[in-house]
């Protein structure tokens, strides 16, 4: 049985996940020695170092505010809910380009007995922001499956997570209205979470990753003080400045500073 | 009462406690590994559920996501064992430093 990891980085005019998917790659084969697959629409620079490439056009795009950049952007996200028939492995991890791997952590649910997972709480690591409205979505406050990583194996319960993740994109607007999100933006996230909850006959039981995603905001700054280890600064409420060290896996939120520790290493 | 004491140290308890929180999330995360295809989480409880019946030469446990996984509870204890003296030495590690920073 084949396991590795894939990535989607589709560049925009602002942010080169292509790049940050390579950087990735190194870390990903340093901790997990997993084979790295990329999803791109992109031509590949000879000197990435990705066991395979798959490419693919994405129609499905949306314009999204990132704080950070301080401007509205594409954001080329629709084909996620394509990773099962991308994937060129049995069993896959699916990585966002901007979750830094620190550890081999995801290991351990690699070799469990289970079709799918995804992290069903994510947390602000400087305890700044509460969370709630990212840990739940829609007027009725549905627990959020987050898309940032997800491990599935060739199953009837996957495949059908990701048919029916391609239903609620395909009618978005339907799903949008009756899950009550304001925002008309499409996210994985909000996909994955529908798709769970329909796929597990709306029990709010699904099977999770039992610990929850670090993730670092776009409004605080990312910094790399060794290969492993970060420091996230951040300001408090009266206006201190404040730092704290990461040297866990994260989700970089902000890709404005994940892109110029990306381009220190290129 | 001095107001801006009483601020000052709200929020130094705030800092602290997401620094606090942050530790707990890592070594939590830390703690989780798979064995016999199931998941578990090493700590007090599974330890202590393991050395009652470690006489045995397998039995059938709940693991994190309440599957029955048959185990050799000699293997699942050592590994649980050693993981968690692991990750409770490097968690004192960092608390310690936490605190010496602050």
């Amino acid at each position: 049985m084949t396991t590795g990891v894939l990535i989607f980085a589709y560049n925009n005019e602002h942010i080169d996940y292509l790049a940050m998917a390579n950087w990735s790659a190194k870390n990903i084969r340093r901790h997990l020695n997993l084979p790295v697959c990329v999803v791109t629409n992109h031509p590949v620079p000879k000197e990435y170092e990705f066991e395979q490439v798959v490419y693919a056009t994405t129609d499905n795009h949306n314009s999204r505010w990132f704080a950070d950049i301080d401007s509205t952007v594409t954001w080329y996200n629709g084909n996620r809910s394509n990773a099962y028939e991308l994937s060129p492995w049995d069993k896959t991890l699916v990585l966002d380009a901007d979750y830094v791997v620190t550890s081999d952590q995801l290991a351990e649910l690699l070799i469990i007995d289970q079709d799918f997972l995804c992290h069903r709480w994510a947390f602000d690591v400087t305890g700044m922001q509460p969370f709630d409205d990212n840990n739940f979505f829609g007027r009725h406050c549905m627990p959020m499956s987050w898309a940032t990583v997800m491990i599935f194996r060739r199953s009837t319960v996957a495949e059908l997570i990701f048919e029916s993740m391609q239903m609620v994109r395909d009618n978005w607007d339907h799903y949008r209205n009756l899950y009550g999100i304001l925002k008309s933006t499409f996210r994985n996230d909000f996909a994955l979470s529908i798709a769970m909850n329909i796929v597990d006959g709306h029990t709010l039981s699904t099977p999770a990753i039992p610990w929850q995603l670090a993730s670092v905001t776009p409004d605080h700054q990312l910094i790399q003080i060794s290969q492993d280890s970060y420091r996230v600064d951040f300001t408090t409420a009266d206006k201190k400045a404040r730092w704290i060290t990461l040297s866990h896996d994260f989700h970089a939120m902000g890709k404005q500073h994940l892109g110029a520790i990306v381009a220190n290493h290129t | 009462m001095n107001t801006d004491e009483l601020i000052a140290h709200s929020r130094s308890r705030f800092e602290h406690a997401a620094a606090r929180r942050v530790l707990k999330e890592k070594y939590q995360a830390k703690m989780t590994f798979a064995h016999a295809g199931g998941l578990w989480q090493a700590g007090p409880e599974l330890l202590t559920l393991l050395h009652t019946v470690k006489e045995n030469n397998t039995v059938v446990l709940l693991d994190l996501y309440e599957n029955p996984v048959q185990v050799i509870p000699k293997e699942l204890v050592d590994l649980a064992q050693q993981r968690w003296q692991e990750q409770m030495t490097g968690w004192l590690l960092e608390y310690t430093e936490t605190n010496k920073n602050r």
